[in-house]
């Protein structure tokens, strides 16, 4: 019987005998790197039927305009060329290639579109007396308005910093919260500032994400809320002010400031920016992003292209000429009314 | 002790003992022949009496494979450090017949990509308990066959990955393992060499689906997260090869160690391959206190 048994085993451990799960792609020559590239983006980017909606060239057309550019012979830096030609056939922000030379990018979302912010402006509403929290700066501005800028949410904030911010600004007839050319950063810094702007908890939009390789295999789109914060909220009115280069977590920051009762969206269409952006990469060692899971509104709209803000502002160079922001300016007078 | 009285058996069983006996006793003389070792006569051909315990402590070095799609499509190779922590115990199932094995083992490894402009840093803990039955057979070499209990907890980091830059592991799965234990000696010197195979067979495993971002999964979304897992989408296997020695009045054990974890699901395709060189020392324990020599090839 014993023989049996270990005859069994034996067999059962030979029958199972692991099959090699290992890596598919092939050797590292240009047709090879285009093909992964190609393949990458095609399994799991995830805007390409929007995309083509919106009047990008499909993928797979993609594929056939751009692999007669590419042959074993050429250089790294031609085929580093073709490969981010390709790229920006999607016209999305989040998709990058980078090798050791370079950064491929598609930054036509605001290189396109006046940057509508002044940095010497912004430098003198600012002054030298303004306070830093964290990756805040903030003051009150002579009006008895509040300012905040916040220009990277890649710079993080605490409870902590927010309860002193508030705490400090809380005599304040308004808020102005400045996100101009924050071109985005940390999802987590961008939702607990928007979480001091509502006192009960909001539908802001929905997020999912692919489950196959398919161009149309999503997952069901779960809800995202925005909770009320724990520490002091933001009772009065405010604006947030936004320009072509809120990108990215600034793109979900305003989408979710604009559910807020008491928030006005002011300035110019965001960048957009909606997918969340994954890495991968070739066999030649490049880094490539890609935007892998896409982000709605509360209408399950797009935001891939940006949010209109309620009140279109641009900067006036007049203005500008007697060192005055339109913007900023314009808010004021919206929180004065 | 009384002898208990042969039983009768008929003919077609006797000429059936018989020949399992020959076979069983020219494949002892062949493996002999081919190790070439005297294989010294247990004192008891059966179990020891009292409760004996094994403890063995390893360390480990080798090569690391990783090929996580979640991260990459490409294989990052590296080193790695190990450690294996081992107790083997005799119960009193069966006539003393079943060990209980323990085992707990870690590995930290630091891998690069081909180009080498990237690094995966990964680690896990394992931990897997089973229970073995004996059979003494082919004169010392003793056969163990069992089941296993086996749960891990880890992760891999890749270090330039914007939203999926780590690939959590853990999993839980039941095993089939065997192993073979040969005692034998040179020039009076104790050896023991030691064999094992553990093979998953079903379990489950955590796994982000295809697409999703940790980010989302922190929200609560769950998408097929814990997967149900067999050898078709995960086949996997670990073998231990050991050589106990003493040395000095200790005993010392050097081995292999080849684990292989692998996966397929949500999409995603995962391997872990480890091959450790492995050293240590192991330690004997008896619950009463035995009057037998000190140096014991294999207790168990």
């Amino acid at each position: 019987m014993k023989h049996y048994i270990l005859l069994l085993y034996a067999v059962l451990i030979l029958l199972f005998c692991p099959a090699c799960i290992r890596e598919e792609i092939a050797d590292n020559t240009p047709v090879n790197n285009f093909e992964t590239l190609w393949r990458i983006i095609d399994t799991q980017y995830c805007f390409h039927d929007y995309k083509t909606r919106e009047g990008c060239l499909p993928w797979s057309e993609v594929y056939t305009k751009y692999r007669p550019r590419v042959h074993d012979g050429m250089t790294s830096a031609q085929l580093f060329e073709v490969l981010c030609d390709m790229l920006a056939e999607l016209r999305d922000g989040h998709v990058n290639l980078y090798s050791a030379a370079d950064a491929g990018r598609y930054w036509s979302w605001r290189e396109d579109y006046p940057s509508n912010f002044n940095d010497s402006l912004h430098r003198v509403y600012l002054g030298t007396d303004y306070r830093i929290a964290a990756g805040i700066h903030y003051k009150i501005l002579d009006d008895n308005i509040g300012y905040i800028y916040y220009g990277s949410f890649s710079s993080g904030v605490g409870e902590g910093n927010l309860d002193e911010v508030m705490q400090y600004l809380r005599l304040c007839r308004g808020l102005i919260v400045d996100v101009r050319n924050n071109s985005g950063g940390t999802l987590t810094y961008a939702e607990r500032l928007a979480q001091r702007f509502t006192n009960e908890k909001r539908l802001a939009g929905y997020i999912t994400h692919k489950n196959g390789t398919g161009h149309n295999d999503f997952s069901p789109a779960e809800a995202e809320y925005i909770e009320p914060s724990k520490g002091i909220r933001w009772q009065k009115k405010a604006v947030v002010l936004t320009n072509r280069s809120c990108y990215s977590a600034t793109n979900t920051f305003v989408r979710n400031m604009k559910v807020c009762p008491s928030v006005t969206i002011m300035g110019d269409r965001t960048g957009g920016g909606s997918g969340l952006p994954f890495s991968s990469e070739l066999p030649n060692g490049w880094a490539v992003r890609f935007s892998a899971c896409p982000m709605y509104d509360s209408d399950m709209k797009h935001i891939e292209f940006g949010i209109e803000p309620n009140i279109f502002v641009h900067l006036n160079q007049e203005d500008a000429a007697r060192n005055k922001d339109t913007m900023i300016e314009t808010a004021r007078e919206f929180l004065n009314q | 002790m009384p002898l208990s009285l042969p039983v009768p058996v008929t003919g077609r069983l006797r000429i059936i003992r018989a020949n399992l006996l020959r076979t069983a006793v020219c494949l002892t003389t062949v493996w002999q022949l081919i190790s070439g070792m005297p294989c010294r006569a247990q004192e008891s051909s059966s179990l020891p009496e009292n409760r004996a315990t094994t403890h063995a402590t390893l360390f480990g070095t080798g090569r690391t494979s990783l090929y996580e799609t979640y991260l990459s499509p490409v294989t990052y190779t590296g080193p790695h450090l190990s450690f294996l922590h081992e107790t083997l115990r005799k119960t009193h199932w069966l006539e003393g017949r079943i060990t209980v094995q323990s085992i707990f083992d870690g590995f930290f490894c630091y891998t690069s990509n081909r180009a080498g402009n990237s690094d995966e840093m990964g680690g896990k803990f394992n931990y897997s308990i089973g229970w073995h039955y004996n059979w003494n057979v082919a004169g010392c070499l003793r056969l163990m066959a069992g089941g296993e209990i086996h749960a891990g907890l880890g992760a891999i980091y890749n270090n330039r990955n914007s939203n999926n830059p780590v690939q959590a592991k853990a999993d839980a799965d039941l095993c089939a393992s065997l192993m073979a234990v040969y005692p034998f000696h040179i020039r009076r010197v104790p050896f023991t060499v030691r064999y094992q195979a553990s093979l998953p067979l079903t379990g489950v495993m955590f796994s982000p689906q295809y697409g999703q971002s940790y980010y989302e999964m922190s929200l609560g979304n769950y998408d097929h997260n814990v997967c149900f897992t067999h050898p078709g989408n995960a086949p996997s296997m670990r073998h231990l090869l050991t050589l106990d020695f003493p040395v000095a009045g200790f005993t010392f054990r050097t081995g292999y160690l080849c684990d292989i974890r692998q996966s397929r699901v949500n999409g995603l395709r995962s391997h872990i391959w480890n091959h450790s060189f492995m050293i240590g020392y192991v330690k004997h324990f008896n619950f009463i206190k035995r009057k037998e020599s000190r140096h014991r090839p294999f207790v168990l």
